[in-house]
């Protein structure tokens, strides 16, 4: 297991930045922390050999390694502001859609020391007051919409109703009811929560799973019909004189507040980052988009597993020396003088904001697939998992630890407690999988490493032959576009640059468009459409809409972002497909093991000469590797033109044939038969790819997650490290390439 | 969930897998495999844990472990089942997955006529 674990307050800080560190410990007593650049993480004894640099920094020395613990689960918190002393009669009241029932007590809503209701461990609604606890002994229904109401009258008259709306087709919806009668007292509370209360120890607590619509408070005991007619009219509820609160969640949706309509403006924020732009109470399918119906979509779906900010206090904050080169770091956390058990904090140390370096070639650190990935736990709560992998699971401790704490917040491979999928993932947490020597899941027979650590093959092969280079992440991209690019002669991928935002993509496509040079040293790139939010710095969004090797879908109607409004899923259904960029775009995945290429006639044009100078190869190139024996495997891209490959792009060599466990993308099987499979398609292959781009740039594409475990071996001395070294050089080279004129796409 | 059950009819595949568990499978192999490693047997529900393998030295040293399915509880460690090859683990769980599928100890249906 893992004694401590940390994060820092960024993935991406520029020389003379600060960068803050928070650590937790799981058993250590206390830690040394000092800097080192990566440079390669494989621990494979077959490959070129784990490799960092210590830089020489003084940390402070040993520090108390301080437990902090995990927090998860989301709410709405609301500010009494005084409005909620005067409190004697009143009603609460909201809709909610249960999605988990398991032997918890949640709270739908509470005035924490006055009023709450909420679902008991046997899934039934109850309601709490003056010291009375009112329970409707039949359980909900999971999934289907009910209307709950919570009255309170002058008198001590306490009645808790709740309706069904799966009935509401019916002549007469008739509410469950528990009455009691109590001696009132005053309101001491002084906030609201919905989908959760305040636990013993003053954090939120108790939360619901499911989700909540238009929650009220009223200042007057109303009956339960008057209650539902009212939320029912939520627009004109503004008007009704007894009305204290009414928290409308259609309102400032791409943000974390809270809009209450009453003239109070008892206003909140979101705690957690639950779902927003979500399916109502209202909802029947009449509109698909939030943004054109932002009414029907006044639901949050709240989740006990949900995760933004961990909010561990800092334990220390360094300054980043101005005269650092830029590269991956990590901060090495070594607890008890253990070194085997060090904790790797990694970031980028970018390049100065208002300077250059003199460095042409960029290495664009994909933080966006760092985060869509970050503690996955695929291999776990996936049983295919095993199947897509060929091969038995290898938990390593990092495993083992997500295993027992999965409160340190999923990826969005998973789905939740309750079955529903995980639209965010968080930086402001520790990333276990962000380290370098971890092993994985879907790295293939060999060194089984996946992401960051895979792509320490790539930053070794750069160390290797001595290329200067710096380090941009997908976060600087994303804020800084082409004005950062522009900087560059070749931008240099990771091996699994699968999740871009819009301004990502963009801004990659505007630098080759004017002549820069990309080198996609990967496979299934530029796939999923993620997005940020301005007002929750670190956490990005990611709804699997319709196509797609997917772990779950978004649910009816809710396929667009609630961070941008942006139709959610593959950018091959929002006009942007990879083979745009890139020239190939994802086909297949298997993580068993790895295929060489095969050359093809187009290896051998004048325009590709360059790509195999010095070379002797024969018909077959990458026949070894670290990533499951070949360099092409693991996830594989085709070139299509169909899918916007350029007609004049050239295919130098594809793979041809692949294991069973390869099939068929469900965007390509239109028509689901028994053929579509790596020994039987001919459309499951990867495609090394190369083209000229008009602005005077150039496109290499490896098409392959497995091609940078193949540059690895032998110490990167072998044919596939020389072809991606000689593309590096030539494309470093400012002259303009140009487009073949019998070859015009 | 699968249907598909395994039977001696499925020892020509043991044989299979056991000359060579990593790579190119023959369909009826993969069949038994996909029941083995996926989500257990239709009508019989979930197999309660899936084996996995413990990393105590990357790339060098491993334990058996059985994965409940249940997120957040711990891996159970198998007694005194250790692994420095994890060929030799492939094997050991294959055989460790028929005997828990069929009942019946695989080297000795494989010594049965």
């Amino acid at each position: 297991m893992l004694p401590l674990v940390a994060y820092t307050d960024k993935l991406s800080v520029a020389p003379g930045e600060a960068l803050s560190v928070m650590v937790s410990s799981f058993g250590a007593r206390q830690y040394r922390a000092d800097l080192r650049r990566i440079i390669q993480g494989d621990t494979n004894p077959q490959g070129p050999g784990y490799k960092d640099q210590p830089v020489a920094l003084d940390l402070g020395g040993s520090r108390a390694a301080v437990a902090k613990g995990f927090y998860p689960g989301s709410c709405v918190i609301i500010p009494g502001q005084g409005m909620l002393g005067d409190l004697r009669a009143f009603t609460l009241a909201l809709a909610m859609r249960p999605s988990l029932i398991d032997g918890r007590e949640s709270s739908l809503i509470a005035l924490p020391g006055f009023a709450r209701i909420g679902i008991d461990a046997a899934g039934c609604v109850f309601a709490e007051a003056f010291g009375t606890r009112l329970v409707i002994s039949a359980a909900v229904a999971l999934e289907t919409w009910h209307i709950v109401s919570f009255s309170a009258s002058a008198e001590g008259g306490l009645t808790l109703a709740v309706t069904c709306e799966r009935d509401a087709a019916s002549a007469d919806i008739a509410p469950s009811l528990a009455t009691a009668t109590v001696q009132p007292s005053p309101c001491r509370a002084d906030e609201v929560l919905i989908a959760a209360t305040r636990g013993g120890d003053g954090r939120p607590a108790g939360f619901f799973d499911g989700k909540i619509d238009r929650p009220a408070l009223f200042a007057t005991d109303l009956s339960h019909e008057a209650v539902r007619r009212l939320l029912a009219d939520f627009e004109r509820l503004s008007r009704q004189r007894s009305l204290r609160a009414a928290w409308d969640f259609s309102q400032r949706m791409t943000t974390q507040v809270i809009c209450d309509i009453s003239p109070f403006h008892l206003d909140g924020r979101i705690h957690n980052a639950p779902a927003r732009a979500m399916t109502g109470w209202q909802w029947k399918g009449q509109e698909l988009d939030w943004k054109k119906r932002p009414d029907l979509y006044s639901a949050i779906h709240f989740h006990s597993t949900d995760v933004y900010d961990t909010g561990w206090e800092v334990d220390f904050t360094l300054t980043l020396p101005e005269d650092l080169p830029s590269g991956v770091y990590a901060l090495r956390l070594v607890p008890d003088g253990v070194e085997e058990d060090a904790y790797y904090c990694v970031f980028a140390l970018r390049p100065p904001r208002d300077r250059v370096t003199g460095n042409t070639v960029a290495f664009l650190f994909p933080t966006c697939s760092y985060l869509a990935y970050a503690n996955h736990r695929l291999g776990m709560d996936v049983p295919g998992t095993e199947i897509g992998m060929g091969r038995v699971v290898e938990m390593d401790r990092h495993h083992m630890f997500l295993q027992t704490h999965p409160g340190i917040g999923l990826s969005v491979y998973e789905v939740h407690d309750d079955g529903s999928g995980v639209f965010h993932s968080s930086r402001l947490r520790p990333i276990l999988d962000l380290q370098p020597k971890v092993k994985s899941f879907l790295g293939g027979f060999g060194s089984n490493i996946w992401q960051f650590n895979a792509d320490t093959h790539v930053l070794g092969w750069l160390d290797a032959i001595g290329q200067g280079y710096d380090v941009i992440t997908d976060e600087d991209l994303h804020a800084e576009g082409l004005r950062l690019l522009s900087r560059y002669n070749v931008v240099i991928t990771g091996t699994h640059p699968e999740y871009h935002t819009r301004p990502m993509i963009e801004a990659l496509q505007g630098f080759t468009d004017r002549g820069g040079r990309l080198m996609y040293l990967g496979g299934n790139g530029f796939y999923w459409v993620v997005s940020f939010n301005e007002d929750m710095p670190g956490i990005m969004e990611c709804r699997r809409s319709e196509a797609g090797i997917r772990p779950w879908e978004p649910g009816h109607g809710q396929f667009h972002h609630a961070f941008t409004g942006e139709y959610g899923g593959l950018w091959r259904r929002n006009g942007r497909p990879p083979n745009h960029l890139c020239g190939v775009g994802m086909t297949s995945q298997g993580f068993d093991i790895s295929e060489p290429y095969m050359l093809t006639p187009d290896a051998a044009e004048p325009r590709a000469a360059f790509i195999f100078e010095g070379l002797d190869c024969g018909a077959k190139i990458g026949d070894f590797g670290l990533a499951g024996g070949g360099a092409a495997g693991l996830e594989v891209d085709r070139a299509d033109p169909a899918q916007g490959t350029p007609a004049h792009a050239l295919v130098l060599a594809s793979s041809v044939r692949h294991t069973d466990i390869y099939l068929m993308t469900p965007e390509d099987l239109l028509d689901p038969t028994p053929e579509w499979s790596g020994t039987q398609a001919e459309i499951i292959r990867a495609d090394l790819t190369f083209f000229e781009t008009e602005g005077g740039g150039a496109v290499f594409s490896t098409g392959s997650i497995a091609w940078a475990g193949s540059m690895a071996w032998n110490g990167y001395q072998n044919e596939i490290a020389a072809i991606t070294t000689n593309v590096l050089r030539r494309f470093d080279d400012p002259r303009r390439f140009e487009m073949p004129r019998d070859r015009q796409s | 969930m699968s249907r598909y059950r395994i039977d001696r009819s499925d020892l020509a595949f043991a044989r299979e897998f056991l000359a060579d568990p990593i790579g190119y499978h023959s369909p009826g192999l993969q069949r038994v495999l996909n029941l083995m490693r996926g989500s257990g047997v239709a009508g019989a529900g979930e197999i309660p844990f899936k084996y996995v393998l413990v990393v105590e030295d990357r790339h060098g040293r491993w334990r058996l472990g059985r994965l409940p399915l249940r997120r957040g509880a711990p891996v159970e460690l198998v007694e005194g089942v250790v692994y420095t090859d994890l060929i030799a683990a492939e094997r050991d769980i294959f055989s460790r997955r028929w005997k828990d599928l069929t009942g019946d100890d695989l080297d000795q249906a494989l010594s049965q006529p």
